[in-house]
C-alpha cells in the first residue's frame, strides 16, 4: 500500500525540497509507492479548499508529514499544527526545521527591530510601516517545529544528505517510525590529516585558501583547524558526505560550518567547540563573530537570544 | 523581609573538599549570607559548562564552583579540567551577554570553612551591586 | 460588496503568497491583492557577521538560485576587497552559475509550469503535476527529472555542494578543476545541450504554439524591463551593467554600483514584499490602465532588453522569437518561452567553458585584507536582477545588508497580472476551479520565489 504524504515549507527555502529531488532516480522509482496528496510545491491542493469556499484550513490526512523550515509566524504555526492533527508520524526535514537553521541567526535580534530596518532602513526605500493587514503576524521568534509540535522523526542538515532522506523513506515504508543519524562527528567522517596541533594559535580567517596539492585527495590534506582556519567538523554531526563520500564542504576545501547541527541532543557546540580548539592549541577568543559563528544553523531552542538589554557592566 | 534584592548564588561544591569546608563552616557557626544554595558533586572537574550558563540564564544571579586545591583533587585532575573550562565559561558568558563577575571558581580545602565563608559574603556583595541577572524572572 | 475569493497558498512556485479576489455587487472583480506572507529577515541578520562568510550565508536566502546569491555575494566581497579575481576563477564561477541556472530552469518548467500545458489548464488538481505527467508523457518527464539531476551531480562532483554551495570565495574560488574532471563534466555538458534543444523543440510544438490565443491573453500587461548586458549589449547572467528599457522599447544603461539611483521600492501594508519600481520614470503606480514605473525582470526582460544571445543557437532562437512577438514582447506566457531559450545559452556556455583549456589553471583565488568599504554584488539571477549591497567596518564585518532579488523586481507585475487575469476570466460571478488555476498561471509565467523576494 502506498504511502500517504503532505509535505509543507515553512520558514523554509527550498533546498531541502531540491535534495528530495537528488535522490535522482531512486525517487522515480519510490513514487509508485508514495501517493502525494497535499504538496504546495508541486500540487495545487489548497489549505481553504479549491474554491477558496472554507474557514478552516484543512490538510489532508496522511501517514506521513514533512515539514521544511522553521516556525517563524502565525501561519507557520497553524500549518504545523494542522499537520500534526492529520499525520501520523510527522517529519522535520533540514537543520530549519530541526534547529532553527540559518534564519535562526534573527534570534540575536528584537524582532521589533529587525521588522524596523527592514521597512525602515533600506536604501531604497522611503521608511514605512510595517505591513500588518492580511499578513502572518511574526512570533516572537524563531522556533524549531519540535518546539511548537510533537516530532517523531529529525532530519537535520542544510540541505539534508539525499541518502538520509532515501532511508527515512524506506523505513517508513517497512513500517517503522523511528529513525536517527548516528552519533559521529563530521571530523569521523573526514579523510584529512591530523596531527593534534594547530600551526598556529590565532584562529585565521578564510582571506585566503586553504593549504592543499589540488593533484591530491583531501585525504592529504591537512586538517583545516590544524590548518588555523575554523572548522566546525568536532562538533557537527556527521552525514553531510552520505555513506562514503568526504563531508561536502571539506570536499570543496572549504571548512565544515556545521550544517547538521549538534551531535546529540542537548549539546552545546560552543562549549564543546571550544574545548575541540582549546586541545590543539587555537585560541577561541581569536574566533571572529563567535556567538553567531558557533550557533549558526541552531539558533532556535533558545541557543540564541538578543542580548539582555542592559549592558554588561566591567 | 528588607525589600533589598537577594541574589541567587547556585553553589556547585566537591565532595572531598569544598563540601567538608563549607560543612565546617556550618558547624563552626561561621556566618556567611544566606544566598547560596549548594549542590554537592562528586567532583568540580564534573561541573559541565552548560550547567552554569543554564542556571544563569533560567534564574540564577550567580554560580560559584568550588574544588580541592590544585594537586589535591581527589581523582587527581579533575579540577584542572574545571579551571581549564572556566575560560570557555568566560566567553559563554560574554556571548550570552553576562558581567564575568556572575561566576566564580574556587579552590578550598575540607580546613577553609573561613575562605569559604568570605567567598560567598564577597559574591553576594558583588552581585547586589550588580543587580539580577538579565534572564531573571523574579520581580 | 461581493463575495471574497481566497487562494491559498498559490502552489507550483516557491514560497508563500495567498491571492484575495474581491468580487463586487455584480459578481466581477473589483480588486486583486497578492499577500507575501513569510519573511525572514536576512537583511537585519547579517549585520555583524564577517563580510567573508557571506557568500555562505546568503545561499540560505533561496535552495533554487542559492548559486545566484552565493556570486552576488561573492562579486560584493570581491568588490569590498577591491581584489580582481583571477580568469579562471570567474571561467569557474560562471561554469558552475550555468550548470546551477539549467537544473534551476528545467525545473520551473517541467515541474511547475508544465502541467498546466501538458493536462491543461482545467484538469483535476490531483493529475495537474509532475506526477500526471509522469503518467501521461513518462519519457520526457523522467528524462527531464534526471537531466536535471545530473546537473546538480556534476556541480556537486567538481565543487561538493550544488545546494548551498561554498566554492565561490572573496577573491576568487576555493578549488581547481582538474583535467579528468573538466572531460567528464565536458561530456556531461553536451548531453545537457542536446537536452536543451529537445526540450525546446518540445515546448514550440506542445506549448508555445497550442496554447497561442491563452499566452496573448493571459496575464499581459504593459511594462518596462530590467536586465544584464556585457558591454556589446549581450545577455550576460554573470557580470556586466544594468539596462533598464521603457515599454516603448527605449532604453538607457547604468552600471550596478549605482542601482540605488535609478531604483526605488515602494511599501504596501498588505504584503512582506516591497515593490521597486523606475526611480526616474515619475510616481508609482499599479493601476492596470496607467501603471507608472513599473519594470519587469527575469526571463522575458533579459530576452527583450539585450541585443542578442552570447550563443549561436541561442541567438538562432532569439531572432524566431522577435519575429514572431516583437521587441519588447509583452505577454505574460511567454517567460516560459524566453526561459526556455536561456537554458539553451546556458548549456552551450557551459561547453563553450569546459572547451577551454584555461578553466583547468591553478590560479584561482588572490588573497584578500580587511578593509571598511562599500560595494554591491549583482548578477543576473534565474529570475530576474540580483542586487546585494554590503558596508563593512574597518574590521570587515558587516555593518549594513541591503538585497533587491529577482522576483522582487517582479512584485508590481505579478499584481498587475493576477488583476488583468481576473477581471477578463471572471464575469457575472462565474469561476470555477480551472479559471482559478489560469489566474495562478498568470503568476507561475514568473516563476515567483517569494522566500527570495522576502528574504
Ligand atoms: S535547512 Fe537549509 S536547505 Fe533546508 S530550508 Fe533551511 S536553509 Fe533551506
Ligand atoms: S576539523 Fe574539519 S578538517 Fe579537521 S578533521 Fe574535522 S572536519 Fe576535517
Ligand atoms: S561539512 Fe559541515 S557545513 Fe559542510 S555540509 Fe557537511 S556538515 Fe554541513
Ligand atoms: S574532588 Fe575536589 S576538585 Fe576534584
Amino acid at each position: 500500500m502506498a504511502l500517504k504524504v503532505v509535505e509543507e515549507w515553512v520558514n523554509a527555502c527550498a533546498g531541502c525540497e531540491i535534495s528530495i529531488l537528488n535522490m535522482g532516480d531512486a525517487l522515480i522509482d519510490l513514487f509508485p509507492q508514495l501517493d502525494f496528496v497535499h504538496i504546495p510545491m508541486l500540487m495545487d491542493h489548497k489549505h481553504y479548499g479549491q474554491l477558496g469556499e472554507k474557514d478552516v484550513m484543512d490538510i489532508p490526512e496522511a501517514d506521513v508529514g514533512i515539514i521544511t523550515g522553521a516556525v517563524r509566524n502565525e501561519e507557520h504555526k497553524h500549518v504545523a499544527e494542522e499537520m500534526r492533527k492529520k499525520c501520523k508520524t510527522i517529519i522535520a526535514l533540514g537543520s530549519c526545521a530541526t534547529h532553527g537553521g540559518i534564519p535562526a541567526q534573527a534570534n540575536m535580534f528584537q524582532k521589533q527591530d529587525i521588522l524596523e530596518e527592514i521597512y525602515g532602513n533600506s536604501k531604497t526605500t522611503t521608511p514605512s510601516d510595517i505591513p500588518s493587514q492580511n499578513v502572518p503576524p511574526w512570533l516572537d521568534r524563531v522556533y524549531a517545529v519540535d518546539e511548537v509540535i510533537k516530532v517523531d522523526i529529525l532530519v537535520p542538515g542544510c540541505p539534508p544528505h539525499p541518502v538520509c532522506i532515501q532511508d527515512v523513506i524506506k523505513d517508513l515504508l517497512e513500517g517503522k517510525t523511528e529513525w536517527k543519524l548516528p552519533e559521529r562527528s563530521v571530523c569521523d567522517t573526514c579523510p584529512t590529516i591530523r596531527e593534534k596541533k594547530a600551526i598556529a594559535g590565532v584562529v585565521k580567517r578564510c582571506f585566503e585558501n586553504l593549504a592543499f596539492n589540488p593533484e591530491e585527495g583531501p585525504d592529504k590534506m591537512r586538517c583545516i583547524n590544524e590548518q588555523g582556519f575554523f572548522c566546525m567538523g568536532p562538533v557537527t554531526l556527521a552525514g553531510c558526505a552520505g555513506r562514503t563520500g568526504v563531508p561536502r564542504c571539506i570536499a570543496a576545501r572549504m571548512p565544515c560550518r556545521g550544517c547538521f547541527g549538534p551531535i546529540r541532543k542537548g549539546a552545546n557546540p560552543m562549549v564543546d567547540m571550544m574545548g575541540a580548539m582549546t586541545s590543539i592549541g587555537l585560541d577561541a577568543k581569536t574566533l571572529a563573530d563567535r556567538r553567531a559563528m558557533l550557533n549558526r544553523f541552531i539558533g532556535a531552542h533558545n541557543m540564541l537570544r538578543p542580548l539582555p538589554a542592559r549592558p554588561p557592566r566591567r | 523581609m528588607s525589600d533589598e534584592y537577594e541574589p541567587i548564588i547556585i553553589g556547585f561544591l566537591c565532595n572531598w573538599c569544598a563540601y567538608a569546608g563549607a560543612d565546617l563552616a556550618g558547624t563552626s557557626r561561621i556566618q556567611y549570607p544566606p544566598n547560596i544554595r549548594i549542590i554537592r558533586v562528586m567532583c568540580s572537574g564534573m561541573v559541565h559548562p552548560n550547567l552554569v550558563i543554564h542556571a544563569l540564564t533560567k534564574g540564577a544571579d550567580g554560580v560559584l564552583i568550588c574544588g580541592c586545591h590544585i594537586g589535591d583533587c581527589h581523582y587527581l585532575e579533575g579540577n584542572v579540567k574545571a579551571q581549564s573550562r572556566a575560560e570557555a565559561i568566560y566567553l559563554m558568558l560574554e556571548d550570552f551577554g553576562l558581567e564575568p563577575e556572575r561566576f566564580r571558581l574556587e579552590w578550598i580545602s575540607a580546613s577553609e570553612a573561613g575562605k569559604f565563608a568570605q567567598v560567598v559574603t564577597e559574591m553576594t556583595e558583588t552581585l547586589k551591586a550588580l543587580g539580577p541577572s538579565p534572564y531573571s524572572t523574579r520581580a | 460588496m461581493g463575495k471574497t475569493i481566497t487562494l491559498q497558498p498559490v502552489t507550483r512556485i516557491e514560497g508563500h503568497a495567498r491571492i484575495v479576489i474581491q468580487l463586487d455587487d455584480a459578481g466581477n472583480v473589483a480588486d486583486t491583492k497578492m499577500h507575501v506572507q513569510s519573511l525572514r529577515g536576512f537583511e537585519k541578520f547579517c549585520i555583524g557577521r564577517p563580510l567573508e562568510e557571506m557568500p555562505r550565508i546568503a545561499t540560505r536566502i533561496c535552495g533554487l538560485c542559492c548559486w545566484a546569491h552565493h556570486l552576488a555575494a561573492s562579486k560584493a566581497c570581491d568588490a569590498i576587497f577591491e581584489v580582481e579575481i583571477p580568469e579562471t576563477a570567474r571561467k569557474l564561477r560562471r561554469l558552475m552559475q550555468n550548470l546551477a541556472y539549467i537544473a534551476d530552469k528545467i525545473w520551473s518548467f517541467f515541474y511547475l509550469a508544465a502541467p498546466d500545458f501538458i493536462m491543461g489548464p482545467h484538469a483535476h488538481y490531483s493529475k495537474r503535476n509532475i506526477f500526471g505527467i509522469l503518467e501521461q508523457e513518462p519519457d520526457i518527464a523522467k528524462k527531464a527529472a534526471h537531466m536535471r539531476y545530473i546537473c546538480h551531480m556534476m556541480i556537486e562532483h567538481s565543487v561538493g555542494r550544488a545546494i548551498h554551495p561554498v566554492a565561490a570565495v572573496p577573491g576568487g574560488f576555493s578549488k581547481p578543476m582538474m583535467e579528468e574532471e573538466r572531460k567528464e563534466l565536458l561530456s556531461g555538458a553536451k548531453e545537457l545541450l542536446e537536452f536543451c534543444k529537445l526540450s525546446l523543440e518540445y515546448a514550440k510544438k506542445n506549448v508555445f504554439t497550442k496554447y497561442e490565443d491563452l499566452i496573448k491573453n493571459l496575464g499581459t500587461i504593459n511594462t518596462g524591463f530590467l536586465g544584464m548586458v556585457n558591454d556589446d549589449g549581450t545577455l550576460d547572467f554573470y557580470d556586466g551593467k544594468l539596462r533598464l528599457m521603457k515599454p516603448d522599447g527605449s532604453n538607457h544603461e547604468f552600471g550596478y554600483q549605482e542601482y540605488a539611483d535609478h531604483i526605488a521600492q515602494h511599501i504596501e501594508p498588505w504584503t512582506y514584499q516591497r515593490f521597486p519600481y523606475a526611480k526616474k520614470w515619475g510616481g508609482f503606480s499599479i493601476n492596470l490602465e496607467n501603471p507608472v514605473s513599473i519594470y519587469r525582470t527575469n526571463t522575458l526582460a533579459r530576452i527583450n532588453v539585450c541585443e542578442k544571445m552570447a550563443t549561436p543557437l541561442a541567438q538562432a532562437e532569439l531572432e524566431e522569437f522577435r519575429s514572431k512577438f516583437g521587441r519588447p514582447a509583452q505577454y505574460t506566457l511567454l517567460y516560459h518561452y524566453a526561459r526556455l531559450i536561456e537554458m539553451l545559452q546556458c548549456a552551450e556556455q557551459a561547453v563553450e567553458l569546459l572547451e577551454d583549456p584555461k578553466i583547468t589553471g591553478t590560479d584561482i583565488r588572490v588573497k584578500v585584507e580587511p578593509k571598511a568599504g562599500h560595494a554591491v554584488g549583482c548578477v543576473e539571477d534565474p529570475r530576474g536582477t540580483l542586487i546585494h549591497d554590503y558596508e563593512v567596518d574597518a574590521n570587515g564585518m558587516i555593518t549594513n545588508v541591503d538585497i533587491i532579488t529577482g522576483t522582487t523586481h517582479n512584485n508590481a507585475g505579478i499584481n498587475m497580472s493576477i488583476k488583468q487575469a481576473a477581471i477578463t476570466l471572471i464575469k457575472n460571478g462565474q469561476y470555477d476551479e480551472g479559471i482559478l488555476n489560469k489566474i495562478e498561471m498568470a503568476i507561475r509565467a514568473y516563476d515567483p520565489c517569494l522566500s527570495c523576494a522576502t528574504m
